[in-house]
């Protein structure tokens, strides 16, 4: 089982690496430890997070892909309804679907042994562009974002600005 | 780059010109493992995977990965033409991509190929003449590196196909001018057929030669058997109610099948649950392994996610454990548990001063927002994971 995982995050990384997809890198951090990657993920086009690049930490479970590995924004964790303050992301692509703790995802979204690295990337990329407020895991941030939307774009290219150093 | 990252995958083929096998190899690899199909299995709503995978899913969620419908370990039907696919793939693969390679260092062009693929039916001779002559005619048409990379690549190609023993080639019939007598196999002139069969008496250690042909018409029999299926395939574990046995009756039960029965209740399921699919998954195969290999594997899961894994995958469930150690659990956390404390009080002023900005007008001055995200970023997951 484990040389299956290890092989299953070497093929992801290698696929990862020769066709990555537009505005995202992965990859384990040390080639030691296949089970922590990191990544980072273009803010998309049109975007307040538009021109920002935001680091991530993925760490996979040792039956993974049974199981979905958690991500987690570093640096600072990004202003958004589904991040959590302290940079978790919080999307139904990362919850495996036994258990529904916000009674409002359809299993279809959810983990399965058949998504990848690359899709849950590719989702928290649309996550950016498009929040979901229904279950947020930064009340703050979902607030701000429903009713003062011009005050959390502000927010938000503030702290890209900060994060790039400017 | 490293040493590990040389593992075959399908991007392989999106250096070469063949960018198009790369689907075709993705098809073959089990959407699970990623890996080629072992023993490849057809769920009860037509998704195959590779029998231990599928498996290790339906036993953890009972759930088709791909479409999530409900599906049963038992309804898994084998599902040999994949099985030849992936065989048949895997044999030609490296010779395939040694010669795309080859045509991607002389010609980087997808162009090469397309003609190499079709002039692969052409005679050797045809081939040879390509080779000497080609150059001139390819210097007409103002691509000189088509017959280079052709002049390279093709003479090796012969080398790389295998020659594979067909059993085919063993039934050959002995063309002497003799017919074999039907009782004994003793190949004699036509006429003497008829007379020999009065004596015959069905002893087959004749003259060698046709020793030799009646060895060859029996051996086919027995042999192709083998090939479609073990002959006698090992038993199929059942799958058990844990929910209805004792503990005792369980660890029984994992000795009975000779497999480690220490530990909890808990890992003893999971570990009987791991053991059934490894070893159904090996009834699957056509080339069993014995039950020591199978017992090695189960050796690799108690390392990494049994008993023996230096990291408990689920803390929860320690916790919860009878023999749980609370006093020394909480020694060893206790400043992680009192700074939990200072926090959330710390948080729950802070939400009090909010929703009450009348009661503290001296606090009430300061942005709301910002204090609750910077105590956030201090404190620890736990205090997130409950919301």
């Amino acid at each position: 089982m484990s040389s299956m995982t290890q092989n299953r995050l070497f093929r992801e990384y290698k696929t990862l690496s020769e066709n990555p997809p537009d505005g995202i890198t992965a990859g384990p951090v040390s080639e030691d430890d296949m089970f922590h990657w990191e990544a980072l993920i273009q803010g998309p086009e049109g975007t307040p997070y538009e021109g920002g690049v935001f680091a991530a930490e993925l760490k996979f479970p040792k039956d993974y892909p049974l199981s979905p590995p958690t991500m987690k924004f570093v640096g600072g964790g990004v202003w958004h309804p589904n991040v959590y303050p302290n940079g978790t992301v919080c999307i139904s692509i990362l919850h495996p679907p036994g258990d529904d703790p916000n009674h409002y995802e359809h299993a279809s979204e959810r983990w399965s042994p058949i998504q990848s690295v690359e899709k849950i990337l590719i989702s928290v990329m649309s996550m950016l562009a498009e929040p979901n407020d229904e279950s947020p895991a930064n009340v703050e941030a979902a607030k701000m974002w429903r009713e003062r939307r011009s005050e959390y774009e502000k927010k938000v290219r503030e702290e890209v600005r900060k994060g790039l150093g400017l | 780059m490293e040493p590990t990252f040389d593992l075959p995958d399908s991007t392989d083929w999106l250096a070469t010109p063949l960018k198009l096998l790369a689907p075709l190899e993705s098809s073959l690899r089990c959407q699970v493992c990623k890996d080629f199909f072992d023993n490849p299995v057809i769920t009860s709503c037509s998704h195959t995977f590779c029998s231990l995978c599928i498996r290790r899913c339906l036993s953890t969620e009972g759930k088709c990965p791909t479409c999530r419908s409900s599906d049963q370990e038992l309804k898994l039907r084998r599902n040999w033409a994949v099985q030849e696919l992936v065989e048949a793939f895997t044999n030609a693969r490296p010779s395939v991509l040694e010669l795309a390679s080859g045509a991607t260092n002389s010609a980087g062009d997808a162009e090469v190929m397309g003609e190499v693929n079709t002039e692969q039916p052409a005679s050797k001779k045809r081939r040879l003449e390509d080779g000497v002559n080609g150059a001139e005619t390819r210097t007409e048409e103002g691509v000189r590196t088509r017959s280079q990379s052709r002049g390279i690549t093709l003479p090796v190609q012969p080398a790389a196909i295998e020659i594979i023993d067909d059993i085919e080639d063993e039934e050959y019939i002995l063309d002497d001018g003799l017919v074999p007598c039907p009782i004994c196999q003793r190949r004699m002139k036509n006429e003497a057929v008829f007379r020999h069969l009065d004596t015959c008496n069905g002893d087959q250690n004749g003259p060698a030669e046709s020793k030799q042909a009646a060895f060859g018409s029996l051996s086919t029999g027995p042999r192709k058997a083998t090939r479609d299926a073990n002959p006698n395939p090992p038993e199929r574990l059942p799958a058990i109610n844990y929910s209805l046995l004792k503990e005792t009756v369980l660890r029984k039960k994992l000795k009975d099948l000779g497999i480690p029965n220490w530990g909890p209740r808990a890992l003893m399921q999971r570990r009987h649950t791991e053991w059934m699919n490894l070893w159904n998954a090996n009834c699957d195969s056509r080339t069993p392994k014995n039950k020591g290999q199978l017992l090695r594997e189960l050796d690799v899961w108690e390392d990494t996610q049994g008993g023996k894994s230096s990291t408990p995958t689920d803390t929860t469930s320690t916790v919860m454990r009878k023999d749980f150690d609370s006093v020394g659990w909480s020694a060893s956390y206790d400043t992680d548990f009192k700074q939990l404390i200072v926090n959330a009080r710390k948080k729950s002023e802070a939400a009090v001063r909010s929703t009450i900005p009348s009661a503290l007008p001296a606090d009430s001055d300061e942005p709301q927002s910002a204090p609750i995200v910077e105590t956030a970023v201090e404190v620890p997951t736990p205090i997130y994971a409950i919301i």
